[in-house]
């Protein structure tokens, strides 16, 4: 252990996450994940439905736990912890859910749902609450004529606006955004995203972005993570894993990425999947991704594939890691050769 | 905001909740009508004393006197004040529902919620337990219950809620699973609610609804049932009055006096009525989507 | 009949073996509801010492309680329900005796909800929010709300007193006279299936309307199948899952209902007999009633299990 490094915030080792669905039978849908989340650093996992990317995310903030392997809060396990300091040590630890109307209590005022994670720590006096509620409620964009209404009344963008005050008013360390912004409409998504980059600024937060959204993705992180039925297929910086995938499943994902193109000038190098999503129950032998992959061979089935840093910082699992003619996203569209990288939004350091 | 606007805000609260409830019975006739009906009701038993001319005890040598200016509704076999008993008859019934139905949630409502909270064996425990008891027909159970605590008002309501209790748990168990599964419950356990807050501030408020309009409805099965059992002996002893009691002793006397039968059998259907319509009207009103701030 | 109907069976009556059991138990423990010392309670406030210590014996109270409990159990399993403390005889002669009396007019008043219920539902569900529609919705909130007992004795008063077409009380046994034996039981049946009908009536509208105002049927309209080919086919077809459940309801619910209808019409059936009991504190009988009549209701879940199975092909899936 390098201890010259900065203690990760989120420590996932070797963790799965296991669900018995009976007749003896068991849904993995987390099958041993590995990764570090550093102090104020946006880390994007992103996967297709049934990849386990939201299990793993439940699982970070103390929703689901692990059935094997740990996850370590700034190095502690939060399991060891008594019942009583485990609920006071999981504040730091939030979440910002993909569906802002399931996620607010209909029967409580805006003001109610905004103070209640003050309300259950009862640390501040309650004007001081109250104070601090209107407060954010001011700074994620609400006005505070909003504090007595339903939620049923609000719009999809205003009640996700909602949460994150809710979720701001502990203070936390980490917030998971668990597809925050899928559900909402596509112009309203993007002042979603400034207020997340300003209020990590702001704040300090470390943010863990879980989406099926490359482009989002893209835009808001500094490092990601892919992940495919259940386990990590490649991790590293974001622009390291857009513009220079080693791992086939990752280069499929990026030649899906829409492009606003007419159609007679879309020269589309398509990588098209093979077949379906294999059951998450009994999953491939092998390099799970083996039944869609272009480059499948024989020993992609005997073996399951090491997890290699081809490149500084930058990892995948694959046999044949470094060595497959996949396409770079230049080369996935070559007429957006000098766009890729400002469309992608990919941050330079 | 200062503390003036805040009490401000609270009386508008206030203001708006009798409102709301003001124009729930302008629209809904149902409800008027039945909410009615049962405040007289109520309001009769409590004056019953004021407002019966007789005793409801008081015998009399004018024994099945048909309806006439001194007996509104005649006398009974006893020379007892058919009306008189009537009127008293109301707060026994009145009581024998709720106690039946207080006891029926008292027991059913938190193992429902335990159940469906837990999950895991106890919910199977109980799922087993509520099975068995519904396994049997109501009333013979009740019956059953009541002849072993004893036959009397009292004790058979409280068999009645005994056997009101597992379609009670049942219900809200289901609704517990359901609430259990919402965001806004998971949302709450991050900010490191206990399980009880969670229980009291999120689930059932939410869950609640549907058994709030079930048990309206079993005030209307509670009052059918002590009308029986006071039927057949076993629920309000003579000579306290009981609609269910005077059925049974009108029915001895069909063939001399049969116009005896209706008034009580009609006090009884109309209660009911009331009870059943409140409960649906209940269930059309209770929906969280039509709570406003306005 | 074929292996897997055969497992099917198998696995639902293994179901019904811990409600089975917890029921016996239940049943069981109802004497130790009984409030103070219950041999003393059903000896009554004049009996001597020895009596109560002799109804102590018979009952089996001297004994812990898992060995009362396993004797009673082997008991019910042999047939042997124990002798009434009244009368001295069997216990389960006398329920016996009594079942066909009771089971006759629960399932005639059952065919008679089914019989009636079904029209109605369907011809509210065809005509919703119309006259008829209110009609038949106000006569099944009435139907529930009438104590069948009441509606008993109106029916004795004014079709077997005034009119004389049917015998007031009593019952024949089917077995000895089918036609008188049906006769007695017209009118209890009538009153036992009034609250049956309106039952039946709304739960089958509400089912039916739902069916009939889904999608998959409005496009059955769009393509041009009549309204009565779509209701036969599809909507009865789908409706009949919930009509099977409601059906199972019912029959419980009727039931219990005939304790008070027996009492009306003077039967001598189970629901007159554990009245009696019940009040003579005659508790072998009431145990004996009861577990009877458990049984009878878990037999009719498991069949209406089973049917509910062979109609639904999508339980059948495991």
């Amino acid at each position: 252990m390098d201890t010259s490094q900065p203690t990760p915030i989120v420590a996932v080792e070797n963790a799965g996450v296991h669900f018995p669905i009976g007749h003896g039978q068991v849904l993995k849908a987390v099958d041993g994940v590995d990764l570090a989340v550093m102090p104020q650093e946006t880390f994007g996992i992103i996967g297709e439905s049934g990849s386990g990317k939201t299990t793993l995310g439940r699982a970070i903030i103390c929703l689901e736990k692990p059935s094997i392997g740990r996850i370590l809060h700034a190095g502690i396990d939060p399991y060891s912890l008594s019942a009583r300091e485990l609920r006071r040590h999981r504040r730091q630890y939030q979440i910002v859910f993909q569906d802002p109307n399931a996620a607010l209590d209909p029967r409580m005022t805006i003001l109610k749902s905004i103070r209640e994670p003050m309300d259950v720590a009862g640390d501040l006096p309650d004007r001081d609450r109250r104070a601090r509620a209107v407060e954010l409620m001011e700074r994620v964009g609400l006005s505070p004529d909003f504090a007595n209404r339903y939620p049923h009344e609000l719009s999809g963008g205003q009640k996700q606006r909602v949460c994150i005050a809710r979720v701001l008013t502990l203070r936390p360390s980490l917030i998971v955004c668990d597809e925050a912004v899928s559900a909402l409409d596509v112009s309203i998504q993007a002042d979603i995203l400034n207020l997340f980059a300003e209020l990590q600024a702001e704040f300090g937060l470390t943010y863990i972005f879980i989406t099926h959204n490359l482009g989002v993705v893209a835009h808001v992180s500094d490092r990601v993570a892919v992940m495919y039925l259940g386990r990590i297929v490649e991790l590293g910086r974001t622009e390291d894993v857009v513009l220079h995938p080693a791992h086939p499943y990752t280069e499929a994902l990026l030649s899906a990425e829409p492009v606003a193109l007419p159609s007679q000038l879309r020269p589309d190098k398509r990588v098209v999947l093979k077949g379906e999503l294999p059951s998450p129950i009994s999953p491939p032998s092998g390099c799970r991704f083996r039944t869609r992959c272009r480059f499948a061979q024989p020993l992609c089935a005997a073996q399951e594939p090491p997890w290699r840093e081809t490149a500084a910082g930058h990892w995948s699992a694959c046999h044949f890691a470094g060595e497959l003619p996949i396409m770079s996203a230049a080369e996935l569209h070559p007429h957006k050769q000098r766009e890729s990288a400002s469309r992608l939004g990919v941050h330079h350091e | 905001m200062s503390i003036v606007t805040e009490g401000a805000a609270r009386t508008r609260t206030v203001k708006k909740r009798r409102n709301r409830f003001l124009s729930w019975l302008i629209s809904d006739k149902r409800a008027a009508v039945s909410l009615t009906f049962l405040v007289l009701l109520a309001s009769l038993s409590l004056l019953a004393g004021f407002i019966a001319p007789y005793s409801p005890l008081e015998q009399s040598m004018d024994i099945l006197v048909p309806p006439s200016a001194l007996h509104l509704l005649g006398t009974d076999d006893l020379g007892r004040d058919v009306f008189s008993r009537l009127v008293h008859g109301g707060p026994m019934t009145l009581y024998a529902s709720f106690l039946a139905v207080c006891i029926g949630t008292l027991i059913g409502l938190p193992i429902g919620v335990l159940a469906g909270y837990i999950g895991g064996w106890v919910d199977t425990a109980v799922s087993r337990m509520i099975d068995t008891i519904l396994s049997c027909p109501s009333i013979v159970l009740a019956i059953a219950v009541t002849g072993a605590l004893g036959i009397g008002l009292t004790n058979s309501m409280i068999a009645v809620g005994i056997v009101f209790s597992p379609g009670l748990a049942r219900l809200i168990r289901v609704q517990t699973m359901i609430v259990k599964g919402e965001l806004y419950v998971d949302a709450a356990r991050t900010f490191g609610m206990t399980t009880t807050r969670v229980i009291f501030r999120h689930i059932l408020p939410n869950a609640i609804q549907p058994v709030i309009v079930q048990i309206t409805l079993l005030l209307a099965t509670a009052l059918l049932a002590e009308a029986s059992l006071s039927f057949l002996g076993l629920g309000v002893q003579p000579p306290q009055p009981s609609w269910g009691q005077m059925l049974a002793r009108a029915y001895s006397y069909m063939e001399i006096a049969p116009e005896q039968m209706y008034a009580p059998g009609l006090a009884i259907l109309f209660t009911a009525l009331a009870f059943n319509a409140l409960g649906e009207s209940l269930r059309s009103l209770l929906d969280p989507t039509r709570r406003r701030s306005d | 009949m074929s292996k897997r109907a055969l497992r099917l069976i198998g696995s639902r009556l293994i179901q019904v073996i811990p409600v089975l059991v917890l029921a016996t138990f239940a049943i069981f423990s109802l004497l130790q509801l009984v409030p103070g010392d219950p041999a003393a309670v059903i000896a009554g406030e004049t009996a001597t010492a020895e009596r109560i210590e002799q109804i102590r014996h018979m009952l089996g109270l001297d004994l812990p309680l898992w060995q009362q409990y396993l004797h009673w159990l082997g008991g019910a399993v042999r047939g042997d329900l124990s002798n009434s403390l009244i009368t001295g005889l069997p216990v389960l002669d006398e329920v016996m005796r009594r079942l066909p009396n009771t089971l006759l007019i629960v399932i005639c008043a059952l065919l008679l909800s089914i019989a009636i219920g079904v029209p109605l539902g369907i011809l509210a569900a065809t005509n919703v929010d119309g006259r008829i529609d209110r009609i038949v919705t106000s006569i099944a909130s009435l139907g529930v709300a009438v104590p069948n007992f009441w509606m008993g004795m109106i029916l004795v008063g004014f079709f077997a007193l005034k009119l004389g077409w049917f015998p007031t009380t009593g019952a024949v046994s089917i077995f000895q006279d089918p036609a008188t034996a049906l006769w007695h039981a017209a009118l209890p049946a009538c009153a036992l299936a009034l609250s049956g009908i309106a039952e039946i009536t709304r739960q089958l509208r509400s089912s039916l309307i739902d069916v009939l105002s889904s999608q998959y049927v409005r496009t059955l309209h769009a393509k041009g199948l009549s309204q009565s080919k779509i209701l036969w086919h599809h909507g009865l077809k789908n409706v009949s899952l919930t009509l099977l459940t409601v059906i199972g309801l019912v029959f419980n619910r009727t039931l219990g209902a005939t304790v008070a209808i027996e009492a009306v019409f003077a039967i001598p059936g189970t629901g007159s007999l554990v009245v009696a009991s019940a009040t003579n504190k005659d508790f072998p009988v009431v145990q004996g009633v009861v577990f009877v009549l458990v049984l009878i209701v878990i037999f009719c879940n498991l069949l209406i299990d089973l049917l509910y199975s062979a109609l639904d092909p999508r339980v059948n899936k495991r």
